[in-house]
């Protein structure tokens, strides 16, 4: 086990690398603080539409089961398992000139490639399916014996979300929140398509590797990786210590 | 004073459950039968869990169906064999859960009532989930029991309960319907428990009722083979 672990941990090694002095300033084009305050930002912002729009269908696929959620569910994994690149390309396609749509949006003056809106909306196209499934399972966990009991208590459907579903999924719900987090934080291969400005951190980190190598690129991967990892990794630890006490 | 007014139609499986029941304030009515004759979908469609297909459901003016009133809106309390404690919550917090602000400062001397009478106390802040099953259950009676409610609807609560808990438990429902005069519905298929809880009875095979009456009427001369069998082993 321990020999796995260490396997597993051993790409962390490459922070180490003897590769040079590394270059923390602006000398290459976009500058880091730029790019982690777009990312970040912006993936926040991905992630409020993430919630705003996937919880209730989260809530419906984890309470119904007839054959339409079937297709619902269907059409969510597509967006989970659509590669990337593929889905970048798409979207640029799908909301392009050549569409109808595309047309419509840049008649009305809103930029669908290389903008803050097309950023936010691959991030919310390649996010919300990871956040649709994992809050799905979490709403699924919730007895649904317990909710028809707070509605036999007096409480409205959206009281009772607040007193009792939403309670008791909230681990569940911080878990999906986080794997969103990480999903639209680290996308690269669709948000290079997209949205190649405003440069969010994988596609600066690209560029810094293509422009300055390797030393340019580690500073921004620490933080990449500082604003990527340490929230999903805390959650799922508190997640599973509630777990060994809930059922010691 | 209210009054219960029901003709529940719901199609089953293998028989369709077809059901009148009139109840008037204070009374206490037992559904009697073998496991699986429609009993618990009787209360399950007064209690809104589910839709009856067809019929009626009037309690005083208030119509729960047709068209189906949400289940929040309907003034009754519903006990089954589940207890259904909501688990982040203390045992406190579970039984006033159903009270609203105003309700629960009016409700303080009622709800110290229920917590004595129960023997609630020493579990008072314990955490829902760390009860045994027999606190559980008198939990979930204060809890029901904590909104006064007008019907009261008992589907099994007894249940893998020892029979010093379970006579305890009709002892605090009797009381407390002496005080309320709450409208009671109970089903169970132990005759002995429901003779005790309620003095009207009756009798359902294959979802329709196939006698009425109290107590002494059903044994004296009971209608079908079925339920003299039920009668003499409850």
């Amino acid at each position: 086990m321990l020999a796995f672990a260490l396997a597993l941990l051993y790409p962390l090694a490459g922070l180490c690398a003897p590769i040079g002095h590394w270059q923390w300033d602006g000398s290459i084009p976009g500058s880091t603080a730029s790019a982690v305050s777009v990312s970040l930002i912006l993936t926040g912002i991905a992630l409020l539409f993430d919630v705003a729009l996937g919880t209730p269908v989260a809530w419906y696929l984890a309470r119904h089961s007839g054959r339409d959620t079937i297709v619902w569910e269907a059409a969510v994994l597509v967006s989970v398992l659509m590669p990337p690149l593929a889905l970048g390309i798409l979207l640029s396609l799908a909301f392009g000139p050549s569409t109808a749509p595309g047309a419509w949006l840049l008649r009305m003056g809103v930029p669908t490639s290389n903008s803050p809106l097309a950023f936010t909306a691959t991030q919310i196209y390649v996010s919300i399916g990871y956040y649709i499934v994992a809050a799905r399972a979490a709403l699924a966990a919730v007895p649904a014996d317990l909710e028809r009991m707070a509605s036999l208590l007096g409480l409205r459907p959206c009281q009772v979300f607040r007193r009792v579903t939403f309670p008791l999924a909230r681990l569940g719900f911080a878990a999906a929140l986080s794997l969103a987090w990480v999903r639209a934080l680290g996308e690269f291969g669709a948000v290079i398509v997209t949205a190649y400005y405003p440069s969010g951190m994988p596609v600066q980190i690209w560029i810094n590797l293509q422009d300055a190598g390797m030393p340019a690129v580690l500073p921004l991967l620490v933080v990449f990786l500082l604003t990527a990892l340490p929230l999903p990794w805390v959650i799922h630890l508190i997640a599973q210590r509630r777990h060994a006490d809930a059922n010691p | 004073m209210p009054t219960l007014e029901a003709h529940i139609v719901k199609r089953r499986r293998v028989f369709t459950v077809d059901v009148h029941l009139r109840l008037e304030q204070g009374e206490r009515l037992a559904l009697f039968g073998a496991s699986g004759a429609g009993k618990s979908t009787v209360l399950s469609c007064l209690a809104g869990i589910e839709n009856p297909d067809s019929g009626r459901i009037h309690f005083g003016e208030t119509v729960f169906f047709p068209p189906n009133l949400p289940l929040y809106r309907r003034a009754l309390a519903y006990l089954t064999q589940s207890d259904s404690l909501f688990p982040h919550l203390s045992v406190a917090d579970n039984v006033c859960f159903g009270l609203r602000g105003h309700e629960r400062n009016g409700a303080q001397r009622w709800v110290e009532e229920l917590k004595e009478r129960l023997e609630l106390g020493p579990l008072w802040n314990e955490s829902a989930r760390r009860i045994s099953g027999g606190q559980a259950r008198r939990v979930a009676l204060a809890r029901m029991l904590a909104r006064r409610p007008p019907l009261v609807l008992l589907d099994e609560p007894f249940t893998a309960l020892d029979r010093p808990t379970i006579s305890e438990l009709v002892d605090a429902i009797l009381q407390w319907h002496r005080e309320l005069g709450f409208i009671l519905i109970a089903v169970d298929h132990r005759a002995d428990i429901l003779e005790k809880l309620c003095t009207r009875a009756a009798a359902i095979e294959g979802g329709h009722i196939v006698q009425q009456g109290t107590w002494p009427d059903l044994t004296a001369a009971p209608a079908t083979p079925l339920l003299a069998r039920l009668l003499s082993t409850g």
